[in-house]
């Protein structure tokens, strides 16, 4: 009988290891000093280490989910879709928003959560451009500043889309934190960062230099579901990546994940 | 077979075809109707599944969301240092910037109408915290309004999914209606169908079991009422057909037997005939202790009558004799052409003394009957007979004994009866 068991466990094991697929995966950082470091040694003192713990965390549930055997790279945002379409990668996760052009280059997952767009700068600064601009500041109103975003983000595109009409001066950064830095040193006005890591950066800084200018946005681009993008031809892997989505939201495990990490959960 | 008549009458399958087809036009329609139902049903399902739920699904979580607004502005009144009051603030942005917040127009207005309170509330807490507690109240309309939505959020939820179930109901319940309606139908063609068979089908089929069960020469030709379809016309009519063939067959055997059994001239039975009812007839008497009695006659000089008017004149007393023979015994009497001009005969319920009797008288009349011969001429013919009593022997050892009493009548001089001793 025990023989009989030995062998089914041995033959389920080898299934297993058989049919383990090896993935390599990325995971954006949001400071320079994370590039290439593993998720459980990342400094927790680094501006973002949160949000890459959290992102990090969710992408090895999902891997240990759809049974993959995964290698993690952590890289700046900007590195990730051409990683992916060069093959360098499997999956990204770096929350990315849909965009036409994004949608010819990549596959998306289904929705991991959902975000918007919102300003950060000085509340001096902020004072300044309202009376400047005769209104409050906003992203509809903003006229002759420096705004920074991250490098190939949306927020980065429609900056540029925006720029010459509205005199604003773009300057991207490869990690949310340097865009930060950026207006911490007066090197930009404002910087159009998605809610969340604009969140957990600003509510972070000791200092407190910062707060959310204007409303938040979600038009052009700028918001909705955010998600995790695999090259356009591996629709297998992006079944199983979606299934393991809807199982670790249907049980709880996506809960517990964004509550290990986050104050409030937002769905 | 088919006949000019039956060209009238429609054949059962035909009948039940056409019968077949309007029940399956009736019931695919019935069919048709309820596939309308399960559409709507299906609909209904799938609309709740993929439009309505997540909708549901959707105020559900901007509910909490806003929920949460509310918590974490209470937080920020709540809280003793400023630091822990901008992290609360930073929470109600973090909030009131989520997509389920802005694109629902009521709830964006309402959070960004907060979010300015409680960036206001806490910029002058800053220079005053005693601000904190002139605010609050203020707060807690602000606080209540949020409330106030958040339920409103989930009773529009929940009624969003109402309206699909009181949809699917309505559906049900015409589905039910339908089904019903299905379940008349089909029934009432059952009974239809049963009726019909037992008016056309059942019930000729047992007249017809019975008139053939019945089916006698004897009894008159079966009559059968008019019937609608063509097959069981066509086997009443078979069963009339066959009856007439019955009725005729009969006949030609009755005909064939009395030719196999009676002596062509004489018209009496022959021997082989006599024999085997003879036969019957003494076995039946021994059984029963019955006298019968049986002789054996032969004409007198017959050959010689022959001889001098020829074999015509011969067979004209052979029947003269027969004729008068037929007069004179009863019906129950057995009589043959034994062979040439010699006659046997059975007495069944007679004794030797009335056989006698009836014999004698017999041979006395026949010798005083004047024969009118084909020439004109009259003759008359005596006959000599051999009686035995055949209660209680065989019939071949009566009948040799009877043949044994005739030899005795000749030899005695002819014309007369001679009873043969009785047997040791």
């Amino acid at each position: 009988m025990s023989g009989i068991r030995a062998i089914v466990l041995i033959t389920a094991l080898l299934s297993g290891l058989l049919q383990a697929a090896e993935l390599k995966v990325a995971v954006v950082v949001q400071d320079p000093a994370q590039v290439s470091l593993q998720g459980n040694l990342l400094p927790s003192s680094t501006p973002g280490a949160d949000l890459v713990a959290v992102t990090d965390e969710l992408a090895r549930e999902i891997c240990r989910r759809i049974k993959a055997r995964c290698s993690f790279s952590h890289v700046p945002f900007a590195e990730i879709l051409p990683g992916i379409e060069e093959g360098r990668f499997d999956l990204g996760f770096g929350n990315f928003l849909r965009s036409p052009e994004r949608e010819k280059r990549v596959a998306y997952s289904d929705p991991l959560f959902r975000s918007s767009s919102r300003l950060i700068g000085k509340p001096a600064t902020a004072r300044t451009f309202a009376t400047k601009l005769g209104q409050p500041v906003s992203l509809a109103s903003l006229r002759g500043a420096r705004v920074a975003a991250l490098e190939g983000s949306q927020q980065q595109a429609f900056l540029d889309g925006i720029a010459g009409e509205r005199e604003l001066a773009v300057l991207a950064t490869s990690t949310t934190a340097e865009a930060l830095d950026v207006l911490r040193k007066n090197g930009a006005d404002f910087a159009l960062l998605p809610i969340r890591t604009g969140y957990a950066l600003i509510s972070r800084d000791k200092a407190q230099h910062f707060v959310f200018v204007g409303p938040a946005v979600t038009a052009h681009g700028l918001g909705d579901a955010a998600h995790i993008v695999l090259a356009k031809q591996k629709n297998a892997l992006r079944h199983a990546v979606n299934q393991a989505i809807a199982e670790i939201k249907a049980d709880g495990t996506y809960l517990r994940i964004m509550q290990r990490h986050f104050p409030v959960f937002l769905d | 077979m088919a006949t000019a008549d039956n060209q009238h009458r429609p054949s059962a399958g035909k009948a039940f075809a056409i019968l077949a087809g309007v029940f399956a036009l009736l019931f695919g329609a019935v069919v048709a109707l309820l596939a309308v139902t399960q559409h709507r049903v299906l609909d209904a399902a799938e609309r709740l599944q993929r439009e309505t739920v997540p909708e549901i699904i959707r105020f559900q979580r901007l509910a909490r969301n806003l929920d949460q607004l509310s918590h974490e502005g209470e937080r920020m009144f709540s809280s003793v240092t400023p630091e822990d009051r901008q992290q609360a603030l930073f929470l109600v942005m973090l909030v009131a910037s989520h997509p389920s917040i802005l694109e629902h127009s009521q709830a964006a207005v309402m959070a960004r109408d907060t979010e300015a309170y409680l960036v206001e509330t806490n910029r002058l807490a800053m220079r005053d915290p005693a601000t904190l507690r002139m605010r609050y109240p203020e707060w807690l309309r602000i606080s209540q309004r949020i409330n106030l939505l958040v339920d409103d959020l989930l009773v529009q939820g929940a009624n969003l999914a109402t309206t699909d179930l009181n949809d699917m109901a309505d559906a049900m319940r015409a589905a039910r209606l339908k089904l019903l309606g299905a379940l008349i139908l089909v029934g009432g063609f059952i009974l239809l169908l049963i009726a019909l068979l037992k008016q056309h089908l059942i019930r000729p089929l047992q007249r017809i079991d019975h008139a053939l069960s019945s089916l006698d020469v004897g009894r008159p030709t079966p009559e059968f009422p008019d019937s609608r379809l063509a097959e069981i016309h066509a086997v009443e009519d078979a069963t009339g057909r066959l009856h007439k063939a019955m009725v005729s067959n009969e006949a030609a055997r009755r005909e064939l037997e009395l030719l196999a059994n009676r002596d062509g001239l004489t018209g009496l039975i022959n021997r082989r005939h006599f024999m085997v009812n003879a036969e019957a007839e003494i076995r039946r008497a021994q059984r029963y202790e019955r006298p019968i009695v049986v002789a054996i006659g032969d004409l007198d000089y017959f050959k010689r009558l022959n001889d001098t008017y020829g074999h015509g004149a011969g067979d004209v007393v052979l029947r003269t004799f027969a004729g008068l023979l037929s007069e004179s015994v009863r019906q129950s009497d057995l009589v043959c052409r034994y062979g040439g001009e010699e006659f046997a005969f059975l007495f069944p319920e007679s004794t030797v003394e009335q056989a006698h009797i009836l014999v004698e008288r017999f041979r006395q009349r026949f010798a005083e009957h004047d024969i009118q011969l084909p020439s004109g001429l009259l003759v008359r013919v005596t006959i000599s007979i051999g009686l035995a009593d055949a209660s209680h022997c065989p019939l071949d050892i009566a009948l040799q004994r009877a043949d044994y009493a005739l030899y005795e009548a000749k030899r005695l001089g002819r014309n007369r009866v001679i009873v043969a001793a009785e047997a040791d």
